[in-house]
Order: C-alpha cells, then sequence, then structure tokens
C-alpha cells in the first residue's frame, strides 16, 4: 500500500507516511546532490549572458578542444563497443581459466584514480618507457598525441560497454543460438538475428555511457596530452586551463555545452531503447 | 511511524552534516606562549621554506620573544594560492610568483595594507628565465632565435594555468622588443611577436606549471626548457645536469610577499606574522635562498653571490614591457598577441 490516500477519511497508515518520507528523501537527496550543483553551474554560464556564451565559444581554440573532444569520444565509445561485446561474450558464453580473477579485472580501472592511469601509460610509451625508444626509432608519435590520448580514454571506460551487455547474454538462454545452429544458420545469422536484438540496449547504453565518460576525461589526459591549442588540447584540459587563468564564466559556459551533449545522448539512447525493446533503463 | 520517524531522523542528520561539513571551522584561540602562522606559497620555493627558513625564524623568534611559533604551510601553483586564498584559505602570508596573484588577494579585500610599501617594494626573491639544455648542450644552443630552428623541441608550461609560463613568454617577446630596440633604437613589438611566433611552433608540449616542465625534461623528451634559472640550479645542486644558457636579453623576475590583513586581525597574530615577513628579507633568510638558487634582493647578499648569478647583458623588468596589467592585456588576453599565434592569426 504505497499509494497516497486519495479519501480524507480513511486513516493515512505507516506504509503511508514511510512512502511520503522515501519519496522525500529520495527527492531532497537528488536536489542536493545534483539539481542544485546543475544549478550553480547554469547560472555561473549565464552570468555573462549570450554575449558571454558567444565569446568563450568563438574562442578558435575552444571550438577546436570540442570538436576533438567529441571525435575522440566516438572514436572511443565505437571500439570499446566492440571490444565490449567480445570479451563479455567471452566471459558469459565460455569456461576460461581464470574467469573470476579476469571478470574482477574489467572493473580494476574504476577503481584506480585516472592519472594514475595516465602515469602507466608514460610508463610504456613515454621516452623513457618499456617501448619508448622503439617508437622514437619508428617515428612513432604515441605520448603527448593522438594516439595517447586515445589509449587513455580506451583504459579509463574500459569496463562500461562490458558490463552493460554481460548482463543480457547471462539473462539470455543459449539454447536459442544452439536451437538456431541446428537449424543451419551461420555464425553471422546467429549474431544477426538472435544474439543482436538480445543486447541491442546494452549496446547502446555502454555506447552512451562510454561516450559521455570520455569526454568528461581528464586526469589521465592531462598526462598524456600534448596541451597546445588546436593541436593536442581536449575540452576537459581546456576548461581547467580556463579556472586555472580565472575565467570561471568561460570554464562554466564549456562545460555546460559537454553537459548538454551528454544529456542528448543519454536522452535519444532512451528513446532506442524504448522503441526497439529490450530492457528500459 | 516508527520508521518513519527514523527514516526522517536519518535524513536530517544527513543533511545536518553536509551542511557542516561545508562551514569552515574556526581556530581555537591560542594558548600562552605559543602562535601560529600559515603560509601560502607557490611550489618552487618550498625546500628553501622547509629546510632553512622556517626553522631559523622559529629558532629567532623562541629567543626574542620566549614564544613557540608553529607554522602551517600550503604549497601549490601561484594563481591556484591565490584562488585559495580568496575563497577562504586563512593565510597569514602570501608569498607567491607574481604581482598579479598577490594584487587579486588585494582586489578581493583581504590585503588592506599597501603592501608594496616595504623595502625592494615587497620583493623577497628575484630570478631570470633561463634555458636549460642538455649536458654539454650538443645542439649548442646560445641564443633565443635557435629556439626557432626547425628540429629543435622546445618546453614551457601553459600560460593559462602557469605563472612560471608567464615569465617565460615574457621573456622570449621582451627579448625580440629589445633586441630591436638595441639594433635600431626603437622598441619594435612585431619583432617580440615574430620571435615568439617561431619559438611558439616548437614546443612540443605544455604542462601545467614550471615543475610539471622540467619533469618532462627530465624524462627525455625536448631539447631546451625555458623555465626559472632557480629551477635549474636546484636540479643542478646535487650533480650537475643540464647546462645554463643565459640569452643577453631576458626577463628579471621578482617574486613577492604579503601579509593577508583580514586572516590576521582573525587569528590575531600580527606581531609575528610581521616579524616573520620583515624576516624574509634578513641576511639569513635571504641566504638561504641563494643558497636553493634565487636570486638575492639585499645589497649585501647579492655581492657575497655575485659570482653564482651573471647578469646577462640586457635584462629587462616587467615595467619595460609596460608593467602587469598590459601585459596581461597585449599577450594574454583575447587579442593578445600570445593568444593570436596559438590560434594560428599570426603565423611565422
Amino acid at each position: 500500500m504505497w499509494t497516497v490516500s486519495k479519501n480524507a477519511d480513511t486513516p493515512t497508515t505507516i506504509a503511508d507516511i514511510s512512502g511520503f518520507a522515501l519519496r522525500g528523501g529520495v527527492i531532497g537527496y537528488l536536489l542536493l546532490m545534483v539539481v542544485i550543483p546543475l544549478g550553480g553551474l547554469l547560472s555561473q554560464a549565464s552570468l555573462g549572458g549570450l554575449a558571454g556564451f558567444f565569446t568563450t565559444l568563438q574562442s578558435p581554440a575552444a571550438v577546436f578542444a570540442f570538436k576533438l573532444t567529441i571525435a575522440l569520444g566516438l572514436v572511443t565509445a565505437l571500439i570499446n563497443s566492440a571490444a565490449g561485446l567480445v570479451i563479455a561474450y567471452g566471459l558469459v558464453r565460455y569456461d576460461l581459466p581464470g574467469k573470476r580473477l579476469l571478470n574482477a579485472l574489467v572493473d580494476l580501472p574504476m577503481a584506480i584514480p585516472t592519472a594514475v592511469i595516465g602515469m602507466m601509460l608514460l610508463g610504456l610509451y613515454g621516452l623513457q618507457g618499456l617501448f619508448g625508444r622503439w617508437l622514437t626509432e619508428q617515428k612513432l608519435a604515441i605520448i603527448f598525441d593522438y594516439p595517447g590520448i586515445l589509449l587513455a580514454l580506451l583504459v579509463v571506460t574500459f569496463p562500461f560497454s562490458i558490463r552493460t551487455v554481460q548482463p543480457l547474454l547471462e539473462a539470455g538462454c543459449s539454447q536459442m543460438e544452439e536451437a538456431a545452429k541446428t537449424l543451419g544458420a551461420g555464425r553471422w545469422h546467429i549474431f544477426w538475428y538472435i544474439l543482436l536484438p538480445m543486447i541491442r540496449p546494452g549496446l547502446f547504453s555502454g555506447f552512451t555511457l562510454t561516450f559521455s565518460r570520455a569526454i568528461a576525461e581528464f586526469g589521465a589526459i592531462v598526462l598524456v596530452s600534448g596541451n597546445i591549442p588546436l593541436k593536442t588540447q581536449v575540452a576537459s584540459v581546456y576548461i581547467y586551463g580556463l579556472v586555472e587563468s580565472s575565467d570561471i564564466t568561460g570554464a562554466a559556459v564549456m562545460s555546460v555545452c559537454l553537459l548538454t551533449l551528454s544529456l542528448m545522448m543519454l536522452l535519444l539512447q532512451h528513446r532506442w531503447a524504448q522503441k526497439w525493446g529490450g530492457i528500459r533503463r | 511511524m516508527k520508521r518513519a520517524k527514523t527514516l526522517f531522523r536519518l535524513i536530517s542528520a544527513g543533511m545536518l552534516l553536509l551542511t557542516l561539513s561545508g562551514c569552515s571551522h574556526s581556530e581555537a584561540p591560542n594558548a600562552e606562549g605559543t602562535t601560529q602562522i600559515m603560509l601560502a606559497a607557490y611550489t618552487v620555493p618550498k625546500e628553501a621554506y622547509q629546510k632553512e627558513i622556517i626553522p631559523a625564524f622559529q629558532k629567532q623568534w623562541k629567543e626574542k620573544t620566549g614564544q613557540t611559533v608553529t607554522f602551517k604551510e600550503s604549497y601549490v601553483g601561484s594563481g591556484a594560492q591565490a584562488r585559495a586564498i580568496v575563497n577562504g584559505l586563512e593565510a597569514d602570508v602570501a608569498a607567491l610568483s607574481l604581482e598579479g596573484d598577490i594584487e587579486t588577494i588585494r582586489k578581493a579585500g583581504l590585503i588592506t595594507h599597501n603592501w608594496k610599501d616595504r623595502p625592494y617594494a615587497g620583493m623577497i626573491t628575484r630570478s631570470v628565465v633561463a634555458l636549460g639544455v642538455k649536458k654539454g648542450n650538443p645542439l649548442g644552443i646560445r641564443e633565443w632565435q635557435d629556439l626557432g630552428k626547425p628540429g629543435v623541441t622546445v618546453l614551457y608550461p601553459s600560460p593559462r594555468t602557469s605563472g612560471g609560463a608567464m615569465w617565460d613568454i615574457n621573456a622570449i617577446y621582451g627579448a625580440g622588443v629589445k633586441t630591436a630596440e638595441i639594433e635600431t633604437g626603437k622598441k619594435n613589438p612585431d619583432k617580440g611577436a615574430e620571435l615568439l611566433a617561431s619559438i611558439q611552433k616548437n614546443v612540443k608540449v605544455m604542462d601545467n606549471s614550471g615543475r610539471e616542465s622540467m619533469t618532462t625534461f627530465e624524462k627525455g623528451l625536448g631539447d631546451v626548457v625555458v623555465t626559472y634559472e632557480n629551477e635549474l640550479l636546484l636540479r643542478n645542486m646535487e650533480q650537475p645536469l643540464y647546462d645554463v644558457i643565459y640569452p643577453k636579453a631576458t626577463v628579471l623576475i621578482e617574486n613577492p610577499v604579503a601579509l593577508v590583513d583580514k586572516n590576521v586581525e582573525k587569528h590575531g597574530n600580527r606581531a609575528a606574522v610581521e616579524a616573520f615577513v620583515t624576516f624574509l628579507q634578513s641576511q639569513e633568510a635571504q641566504r638561504a635562498f641563494a643558497k636553493y638558487g634565487f636570486r638575492p634582493v639585499v645589497p649585501e647578499v647579492v655581492a657575497e653571490t655575485k659570482d653564482k648569478f651573471p647578469q646577462p647583458e640586457w635584462l629587462f623588468d616587467i615595467q619595460y614591457l609596460g608593467g602587469w596589467d598590459t601585459v596581461f592585456e597585449q599577450l594574454y588576453g583575447p587579442k593578445g598577441v600570445w593568444t593570436e599565434i596559438v590560434e594560428g592569426k599570426k603565423g611565422a
């Protein structure tokens, strides 16, 4: 009996009140944690008015940082969605030695400070890193260039696509695939008509989560990007520069743009998920 | 009913905790015989303060007054430090990299006295912008022009995050202007922009601080690092790792200190803080700074350390470029020279 009593004659029960309290708690917590800070950001961004918005976004460095961030975010999301699908499939359908350990390893990037991930990449591909000398001989620039940023993003967002596809694979039964196999369906056929419809919502949400996380990443990138405007400067590092040079309004404007982009992606994903069935998240 | 109450209590307790953690707790009043000073400085002179200056002052203060003085210290980038103080870090003393950062604190109303009304206009250390190259100077770097040659990789931090980077870029731009003046008798800003553009295109990484650029250089990236002379001398203290190159024309760096009135009034420790700020210009403290690679401001110590610090021939100061306000606008503003160079509007 978790509904609000419409009739004033019926006495309110304990369930009613705790229902109220719980709702109040949920809404209050959301307000405190998300809505109020976001409101603060928006008011900060609107300090300069529309003109402020345009001056910030007119800077070529800002526009470039924005484009580079979106491009890198999309590439990261594409690569990791494909990789995540394969890894999740392997983890669910096959018995691998040390499967438990592997499963635990997947979440590890979430548990280390992203700056450490940047450090690890420096340790591998930096000039004095393991492969540094070889890379220099091959004239391959990884660190302080795009490949380095992409690598950092791939590592940081690694768990998302795996963890969104995995439960759907576990819930779906492998018998459908086996049945299809006995009826003579090829691998590709099985993937396209059985597997994909089953995990599509997971793929979508994995993609958007990865993208959103990628465009917001700072800690790992700041160590491996060259931070050269119009070359290797991404939005998060650019925003940090604005904050450091006391252009708080500019930083808020850039943040609001990134936020809007992420929000649109998340809303679209919800609509797709509803349209093509599967689980609504 | 009971459950709802508990839940309500829990939620309100949570809210209360959150609000409390947001408030700053005020200091407990000082016990007799002890006092405390909160020092907020930029990162580079950390060793000088911690190893020499603070212990020496504590000893001196104890002898003079019988009071034990303890220190709370914070060392972060100069700009970040200024912002932290404005946003409520209760520092009694701000020892920063540039005047502009002290001005930020003054404009926020926390410094109410005229902080430049001290000897040497409130400056406690000096330095110059110099070049660090690998031992033996394999590329034969001598002058700023050499940094613009094809194939030379240069490092300095981003002026958006680092006060040090501003000094570096001021040095390059000013060197162009100064050289033109020496050669033709007229200051030529275009020559400054030209030199800056030629070097900027060889900059491979722009770290967030001078320290980070130095670290990147130590990792083996880059042929030349443009930084404070004292950063290089500090690295060379144990053993000579790098050659320090002084271009003929470079900028004189001056680092200020100021007492933060509002916080001192809150803590009621003015006597000790005043004494500490004065102590920073004593010969003892100046020698300590010099030991860690900073140029002293006090004439006696300047004379003692003459051999350690070569005098660049065409040294100029920030006033030569019109003072900080002009430099902020003309070099780093939205239409500034450096801004336009990195945005590709001014090509080399």
